[in-house]
């Protein structure tokens, strides 16, 4: 089986074009250009310098240069006499190194992208610099052939799209295939609104979201560096600035040494309600500015999002392009029944690179939600049950902070004395509470299509993927959770953000999470998973 | 896929360990590192000896003897760790896809599905060419385990777990 597919096509094997050394090396010498400049002007200086023998600057700047130079010079030789392409039936095979030699399978089904650069060198010695993107998690392309005969490439595009075109057509005679979920191509290109956000909604947006403190923190730089920050400093806290002692004599109140500052502290309370109002009001003008007329409507197979006042953006988001949602409700969204949807999409056309959240709808009615889910992804079943993690959960969780809770109490009993114990009270009854609401809002569900994480207590966030978008399933077990017998899954998916909310589902039954890795595996291996 | 999945499953699923030759070659890794990294600080140790003055007889024999203590640390460290890495390690390759469990006290258990697999590497490097060992790199769209290693394979047995995960039905793809 493993050679079978040489017996159906005679692989050709290639070498880059013998030119590739000079570019390489043209790269190398470009790296080291502007040194070797600094280099050759400080050492013309240092021979205008009396009683420096002339040339030893230059000398040594020249050794150097040499040193530096000719093993990327071998390197690059190396690189040409190792560097071999071969084309099987379905997959393009690179091997390259002599110390350490890599052999890489990029199937010609994965190959997203043939990029060929050709600048006007290139065309004189008639070569192209060929990239290959298959689009897998990192930034930099898959291959890189540097460079290539320019008939080389027309062979190879001709090798690596053969046969798209009437899998193309197969796929789509296909009834069932991948994407059965995936409305038919021709569902109509008439803008269908999905959601629309009135002025009113944008204000109670910025309510929401307090952005505000970025702008205050903006026009706090822009006076800054106009200078002008001493005189209003000066005539706004000249003559307020003896509050200072105001932690102090509430400190000393705490430890039983003096009253409690009280007028002091409502001036300071009232100051502060008022500053974080007008944070606020900024927050809502900046929401109404930045999302003005938002809009998501859905234009046949894709999404289109349009919003802004001055600069108005318009995004599409091709619905199968979709990686996962996740619908956020802080405490505030929940009291007026509201929510905010995100997706993740992964971009296919110019590879990994263009990974972008985005909002689907900043600001949505609960009733409203199921209705962008089912848009966003059609065919779902999104009615699921979700599931707590373990019964356990919240006596594991509890322990950490608690255990430091205990310490730094210990610690201010010895250096304060036993009196500052009574602070640590409060403080440990809210780490018992708060880490109770969180591990009782964890859950998760899982159906035949999809996957789902809820986490959060105050601020909450739930994360849907399809099984069809799920890349790898990770399964973690430490050392605490093997003596509680449990573990912690994640799905990773495509385009996910370094900070997003991602399924990552701690404190579950040990035997219950490989079951469940088991089963999305298993339900991702039978779905391609499509950009 | 071919056939019925679950009968598939129970011929191939057997949980592999990795080449015994992965200890030695390890051991002869960790070795060299730790000898690297005591040859450094000796430097360091030999500087302190000379420069610090008011260190008596006494401090100056800790000093050689917690240098030596950490130094053979390292070493009975990389004799045995390698080991224990060896014995955490397990891959099993099924009809869904490449399933890796390792780690020592914090364990994970990664699976890629077939399907997901964009491209793959077989990578041997001076030291693995002479244990007969390889690396098998398998390549995926995600973001946090887009790329999944799995080193200390005998070459060959590399070779063919990289064309038992080729994809089986091209013809299906994008």
């Amino acid at each position: 089986m493993p050679f079978a597919w040489i017996a159906r096509m005679t692989p050709s094997e290639q070498r880059l074009h013998p030119a590739s050394i000079v570019f390489d090396i043209a790269r190398y010498a470009r790296i080291f250009a502007w040194p070797a400049l600094l280099a050759w002007m400080s050492g013309n200086r240092g021979r205008q310098v009396p009683g420096v023998p002339d040339g030893i600057d230059v000398a040594s700047f020249e050794t150097w240069l040499w040193v530096l130079i000719l093993p990327s010079v071998g390197l690059s030789v190396v690189r040409f006499l190792t560097f071999r392409i071969q084309y099987g039936a379905d997959e393009l095979v690179i091997r390259s190194g002599l110390l350490f030699r890599n052999v890489r399978h990029v199937p010609f089904a994965r190959v997203q992208n043939l990029d060929a650069v050709q600048n006007p060198f290139h065309r004189a010695l008639g070569v192209v610099d060929v990239r290959v993107e298959t689009g897998s998690g990192g930034s930099e392309p898959e291959a890189r052939l540097n460079v290539l005969p320019a008939a080389a490439l027309d062979e190879m595009r001709a090798r690596v799209f053969a046969g798209r075109i009437e899998r193309h057509h197969a796929q789509h005679a296909d009834a069932a295939g991948d994407d059965a979920a995936g409305p038919p191509a021709m569902a109509g290109v008439e803008r269908v609104p999905v959601v629309h956000l009135s002025p009113k909604d944008l204000l109670l947006l910025g309510l929401l979201e307090n952005k505000g403190m970025v702008l205050v923190g903006a026009a706090y730089g822009l006076l800054w560096e106009a200078g002008m920050m001493d005189w209003l400093w000066g005539g706004l806290f000249d003559r307020t600035l003896d509050a200072r002692g105001l932690f102090r004599a509430i400190g000393a109140f705490f430890l039983g040494r003096g009253p409690l500052p009280v007028g002091r502290l409502a001036i300071a309370t009232v100051g502060i309600a008022a500053a974080l109002l007008l944070v606020r009001a900024i927050s809502m003008v900046w929401a109404l500015v930045r999302l003005w007329d938002f809009r998501l409507d859905r234009i046949g197979d894709d999404l289109r999002v349009t919003y802004g006042l001055f600069a108005r953006v318009t995004a599409t988001i091709p619905v199968r392009r979709v990686q996962s949602i996740t619908v956020q409700r802080s405490w505030l969204h929940r009291q007026i029944d509201r929510a905010s949807v995100r997706v993740e999409t992964a971009g296919g056309q110019s590879g990994a690179a263009t990974r972008d959240r985005e909002w689907l709808a900043p600001l949505v009615n609960e009733s409203e939600v199921a209705r962008v889910l089912g848009v966003a992804m059609p065919g779902t079943p999104l009615a699921c049950e979700w599931r707590p993690v373990h019964p356990r959960a919240f006596r594991r969780a509890v322990k950490p902070p608690l255990i430091a809770a205990l310490l730094l109490g210990a610690a201010m009993a010895m250096v304060l004395g036993w009196r500052s114990l009574l602070l640590s009270v409060p403080f440990v009854a809210w780490t018992v509470w708060s880490t109770r609401g969180h591990v009782r809002h964890l859950a998760w569900t899982m159906s035949d299509g999809l996957i789902a994480y809820r986490s959060g207590w105050f601020s909450r966030a739930e994360t849907l993927v399809r099984l069809n978008r799920v890349q790898s399933v990770n399964l973690r077990q430490s050392p605490f959770d093997r003596r509680a017998s449990m573990a912690s899954l994640g799905v990773d998916t495509a385009g996910g953000g370094e900070f997003s909310h991602r399924v990552a589902i701690p404190y579950l039954d040990a035997e219950l999470a490989r079951q469940t890795q088991r089963r999305l595996a298993h339900a991702a291996a039978r779905t391609e998973f499509q950009w | 896929m071919t056939g019925d999945p679950q009968t598939e499953e129970a011929a191939q699923a057997q949980p592999q360990t990795l080449d015994p030759g992965l200890v030695p070659q390890q051991r002869l890794v960790g070795r060299l590192s730790a000898l690297a990294v005591s040859a450094l600080s000796l430097i360091g140790v030999t500087i302190a000896l000379l420069v610090a003055d008011d260190l008596g007889g006494a401090g100056r024999a800790g000093l050689v003897a917690i240098w030596l203590a950490v130094m053979t640390g390292l070493q009975w460290l990389a004799h045995m760790w390698p080991a224990r890495v060896f014995a955490h390690t397990r891959y099993t390759l099924d009809a869904d896809g490449l399933q890796i469990s390792r780690g020592v006290y914090w364990r994970e258990t990664t699976y890629v599905p077939r399907s997901r697999v964009q491209h793959t590497d077989v990578s041997q490097g001076p030291v693995e060419r002479r244990y007969g060992l390889g690396t098998l790199v398998v390549y995926t769209a995600g973001t946090a385990h887009a790329r999944v290693a799995l080193q200390g394979l005998a070459y060959d047995t590399a070779l063919a777990l990289r064309d038992a995960l080729r994809l089986d039905r091209p013809d299906d793809t994008v």
